[in-house]
Parts: C-alpha cells; sequence; structure tokens
C-alpha cells in the first residue's frame, strides 16, 4: 500500500509522539553523518531549521492547528533564492552570493513553517545529467555510491532517496528532476510549464525551466505540487495551477484509461529498463487501462532540438555574470572588458562554458536561421505531434531514462554521449507538458529504473493518479543504508 | 565543420577567453556537438510554427510605483561599491 511520508509525519507531530525540535534534530545529524559520503547538501541550515521547528513546537504546545508541511524538514536546490542564505548554483561565480530576496516557492513554503534543513548540489547552473559539474563536486547514488546521483537535481535525489530530507524541490529544464528521481529510486514530478512560478529561480533556459516537488511516493509529490502551484504576479508566464487540488483526485479508478506507448520511446533503451517499463504496462493492463501504441516520428529531433533551444537561452540568461553586481569578481585586469571575460573564464566550468559558446554559435549571424530558427520551428512541429497523441490516449508511458546511474566519472568524459540519455526526457520541457517518474524496478545491476508519466498541459491530477495506481499495485520503493528510518 | 577561428570569434562574443591549451580539445567538442546539433536539417520544414507553450500571452500590469529593494540590500553583493553605486574602472577617459 502506497502512503504518504508527510502525512504519516504530521499524525506524529499532531499526537505529539515526537516533537518537530526531536525530527528536526535527528535529520540534522542523520545529515552529519552521512552528507560526506553522499555529498548532497552544499550549505546545511541547521540554526534556522531549529528556529522553524521550535516555533512549530510551540504552536502545537499552545493547542493550534498546523499545515500538512508544517515542521516537516526537507530541502531546496541550490538554485532556487532564499534570502539570507547563500545560493551558489553549485558554481564558482556564486560561490559567496547571498540573495535579497526569496523564490516564490520558497515564500509560501516559508510562510508554512517547512523546516529547510539546507541547499543541495546540483550540475552547475542546472547543466549536467550527473551533478558532476558541480563547483563542489558530485552527489552520490544512496543506493550505490560508486554511481552518480543523476542531475541535474542530483543532491535533492540523493537527499530524499538517502532520507536525509523528506522531500524537495528542483527545477527540471531537460529532465534534471525526473532524471535524478529516476537514478535514486524515487518519484519526480515536472510540472506544466507555467504551473509554479519561476520567480527566484535563477535562470538557465527559461522557455524550458519548471520547479518541481522530489519525494519518495507520489501522494507527497501530490501534496507539494498543490501547495506550490499558485498564479504569480511576479513570474510574467505564470498560470498556477488548473482545477481543483490534485490531492483530491488521487486514488481515482482507472479502468477504461488510455495509456499511449510511443514506440520510438524505446528505441535504443537498454533491455532491463525496456522490460521494467513494459512491466508496468502489464500493471497497469491488469488495473483494467488500455495500452495504444502509436507512432511518434518527430521524436527523434527532440535532443538537437532541446539542446540548440536550451544553450541558446542560456547564454543570454548567462550573460548577467560579469563581476560587477554579484559574484566573483577577477582581481588583475586592463579595463572593464578584460575585467568581466577574466570573470566569466575564470568563473564558469567547462561544461557552462560550452553551452554559452554553443548558444551565441546557433544565434550568431549567418547560423540563426539554420539552428536557431529551425529548432524553433521543430519546436512546434513537436509540440503539433504531443496534441495529437492526446487525442488517442489519455497518458503516455516512457522510461524516464534509457539506463540506470552512471558510475562515477563516466558522464563528464564525453558530453555528446551524455546529452544522449536525456533523450526521453527532453520532450516534455519542449512542449511545456507534465511528467512524473516513479520507480518501476531495478536493472541488472541492482541499480534503480524509472518509468515516466506523462500527460497533457495542466492534467497533473491525470497523471499522478495514474502514477498513484500504479505505486499502490507494484510499490518499487527500496529505502537504502542511508539516513534515518521512520 | 567548425574550424579554430569560428571558435574564437565565438568566444569573443561570449566574452570568455580560450586559453591556447583548450583551443584544441575545444574545437573538437564544438564539433561533435555542432555535428549533433546539424542532425536537424535532415528534417522537412513542416511550417509548425511554434509561437509559444500553453497559448502563454504576455501579462501586462499597470504602471503602479511600488515599493522595491533598498539600495544598501542591492549593493551587498557587489565586489566593489563606492557612494551607492557599482564600481568598475573607468570606461572612457
Amino acid at each position: 500500500m502506497s502512503e504518504s511520508k508527510i502525512a504519516k509525519l504530521h499524525e506524529g507531530l499532531v499526537n505529539k509522539d515526537f516533537s518537530c525540535t526531536e525530527l528536526t534534530k535527528k535529520y540534522i545529524e542523520a545529515i552529519e553523518r552521512d552528507n560526506g559520503t553522499l555529498n548532497a547538501y552544499v550549505t546545511v541550515t541547521a540554526d534556522t531549521a531549529l528556529e522553524t521547528a521550535e516555533r512549530v513546537d510551540k504552536k502545537i504546545a499552545d493547542g493550534k492547528d498546523i499545515g500538512l508541511l508544517e515542521g516537516i524538514p526537507m530541502t531546496l536546490k541550490d538554485n532556487i533564492s532564499t534570502e539570507g542564505i547563500r545560493t551558489t548554483c553549485c558554481s564558482k561565480i556564486l560561490e559567496d552570493y547571498t540573495p535579497i530576496y526569496d523564490a516564490t516557492v520558497w515564500d509560501i513554503l516559508k510562510k508554512d513553517n517547512a523546516v529547510l534543513l539546507g541547499k543541495t548540489n546540483m550540475d552547475e547552473f542546472a547543466m549536467g545529467s550527473s551533478c558532476e559539474t558541480s563547483y563542489f563536486g558530485g552527489a552520490k547514488n544512496p543506493h550505490n555510491v560508486n554511481h552518480v546521483a543523476g542531475g541535474s537535481s542530483g543532491g535533492v535525489a540523493s537527499a530524499v532517496g538517502g532520507n536525509i530530507a523528506v522531500y524537495g524541490l528542483g527545477s527540471d529544464t531537460g529532465g534534471s528532476i525526473r532524471q535524478p528521481a529516476s537514478f535514486c529510486g524515487i518519484v519526480g514530478l515536472k510540472p506544466t510549464y507555467g504551473a509554479v512560478s519561476r520567480y527566484g529561480l535563477i535562470a538557465y533556459a527559461s522557455s524550458l525551466d519548471q520547479i518541481g516537488p522530489i519525494t519518495t511516493n507520489v501522494e507527497d509529490a501530490a501534496i507539494i505540487f498543490d501547495a506550490i502551484s499558485q498564479y504569480d504576479d511576479m513570474d510574467s508566464t505564470s498560470q498556477g495551477r488548473k482545477g481543483a487540488p490534485v490531492c483530491r483526485n488521487l486514488k481515482n479508478d482507472i479502468k477504461g484509461i488510455k495509456i499511449g506507448i510511443a514506440r520510438e520511446y524505446l528505441d535504443g533503451v537498454r533491455d532491463d529498463v525496456r522490460t521494467a517499463v513494459e512491466e508496468a504496462a502489464e500493471v497497469y493492463k491488469s488495473l483494467g487501462a488500455e495500452i495504444v501504441y502509436f507512432d511518434l516520428p518527430s521524436l527523434k529531433y527532440a535532443l538537437p532540438v532541446y539542446y540548440i533551444i536550451a544553450c541558446a537561452e542560456a547564454s543570454s540568461n548567462l550573460g548577467r555574470y560579469d563581476g560587477i553586481r554579484y559574484g566573483y569578481k577577477a582581481e588583475n585586469y586592463k579595463d572593464v572588458n578584460d575585467m568581466i571575460k577574466k570573470t566569466r573564464s575564470t568563473g564558469f566550468g567547462e561544461e557552462v562554458k560550452r553551452r554559452i559558446l554553443l548558444g551565441t554559435y546557433v544565434l550568431s549571424s549567418g547560423y540563426y536561421d539554420a539552428y536557431y530558427k529551425k529548432a524553433q520551428n521543430l519546436r512546434g512541429t513537436i509540440i503539433s505531434a504531443f496534441k495529437k497523441a492526446f487525442e488517442i490516449c489519455d497518458v503516455i508511458l516512457a522510461p524516464t531514462v534509457p539506463m540506470t546511474a552512471f558510475e562515477n566519472g563516466h558522464a563528464v568524459s564525453d558530453p555528446v554521449e551524455t546529452y544522449l540519455t536525456d533523450i526521453c526526457t527532453v520532450p516534455v520541457n519542449i512542449c511545456g507538458l507534465p511528467g512524473v517518474s516513479v520507480p518501476c524496478g531495478f536493472g541488472s545491476n541492482g541499480l534503480p529504473i524509472g518509468v515516466q508519466i506523462i500527460g497533457d498541459s495542466f492534467t497533473e491530477a491525470k497523471i499522478l493518479n495514474a502514477a498513484w495506481q500504479y505505486e499502490n499495485a507494484a510499490n518499487k520503493f527500496k529505502s537504502t543504508d542511508f539516513g534515518i528510518s521512520i | 565543420m567548425v574550424t579554430k577561428e569560428e571558435i574564437m570569434k565565438i568566444a569573443i562574443l561570449s566574452k570568455l577567453f580560450v586559453a591556447d591549451d583548450e583551443i584544441d580539445k575545444l574545437t573538437k567538442d564544438m564539433g561533435e556537438i555542432i555535428s549533433f546539433a546539424d542532425t536537424i536539417n535532415n528534417a522537412a520544414d513542416e511550417g509548425g510554427d511554434f509561437d509559444n507553450i500553453n497559448n502563454l500571452s504576455n501579462v501586462l500590469r499597470d504602471d503602479e510605483v511600488v515599493p522595491s529593494f533598498e539600495r544598501e540590500k542591492i549593493l551587498q553583493n557587489a565586489k566593489d561599491s563606492d557612494s551607492g553605486c557599482f564600481l568598475v574602472k573607468n570606461i572612457m577617459k
């Protein structure tokens, strides 16, 4: 039976089985013990966590009601701005940057008395699939520390999978929530573009970026999504959640729903992953769903389209790092231009520089039409293809990643080979759709495999319900040797 | 195929230095990445116009004066500031 960890802890707090301070201290001790191995956190905020815990304990002692998220220890990816708490994007260029405002998502959760344990590791500027482009070194997989946690939200996935946080918020530009969730055997939701405010999320590719939850179970992802999916006038692309809170629509019968599988999603996928996804389809059949196979030929262009658009937007977004207003500044220079160049060349890591160069290239005179314009045009084609697919099915089932977690060091050696592993996750970002990754078994090497459920825009309720039904019927979550046991 | 000269030109536009010992590897990596990006040129131009995703439209607000951040706060992340301004080397003589 699938069970919400947040609801269980909430009950424990309300029933006074333990105090919020006791719970928070347990997590802080677990971080002190395990973070040296997992490298999930880059900043631990024990003091503010305990202050919040004390506030929650006082409320409970005073006999006041507490909300579901109050007093629950959690974490944020280090590209989500936190006022007064260093936010580095895991880059040397922002190593000592302290935001003067909160991201809207953190503003919401902070008001709910969420207990922030610290900020978690990520690929530098969210550019990577292994967390290893982080200036602070990569986060490790709690199922096997010789393997990566995935990326770019590797720290959140490592912390949640290793139970040194109950849940966390990550960001997903091309799979950065779903891929590490898949690698670490947990749940990751990338919401519809516009459902969650991006205000205060340090930008990578603004037309693709979206904040979402990483949790151990589907119900927790629904709880967090309901909390953070609010319209925000600080984000000009914000729309908020459409319809009732998704939690109310979990646990609905899925008899008769049509689940689509695009054959192209299974091309080139490793055998054990393909088998696990096909087994998930069988579980759905046993729950009364109908499986519909279809073709999605434009999917083969999704990856180059993604990399062209993401890098083009990144080259523009990262133009702001000039050493003048915030962040690292080079010391010895001739003039302003020399200072900016030296600051950027020393402050950015190799992968970030590669993506800025690629983005500048595809936007430069003579190449714009062949790359950027063509990619935008194909983006339209891919969006239309998905819209058509949703005329014949309710949700789409696909692998999250074509393989299980890479060995440490493997991803950094060959950039193009690593880009190819994002094939199953990028289409969702290109089309602005919601997608959730749920654990669906273990590979031949014993590492977790994830299955992805994709829906049409603003159908989080539908995909999370389908995900919950699968999880409830075939729970593949396995706890690790790390963190605290609850 | 992308050339060293093109990489150097792009680096100038990106305000990045490329060290002499980095240029060969970078040209090779960029060459591979760009030939990967080239695969989109095999795609037929179906005229699938991309306007925006999820039918988003610009949200405009009334032009009202609202409180903003204090100057001091904004300057606290700058490495060099003077008299309430960001400090840079003089641009003009």
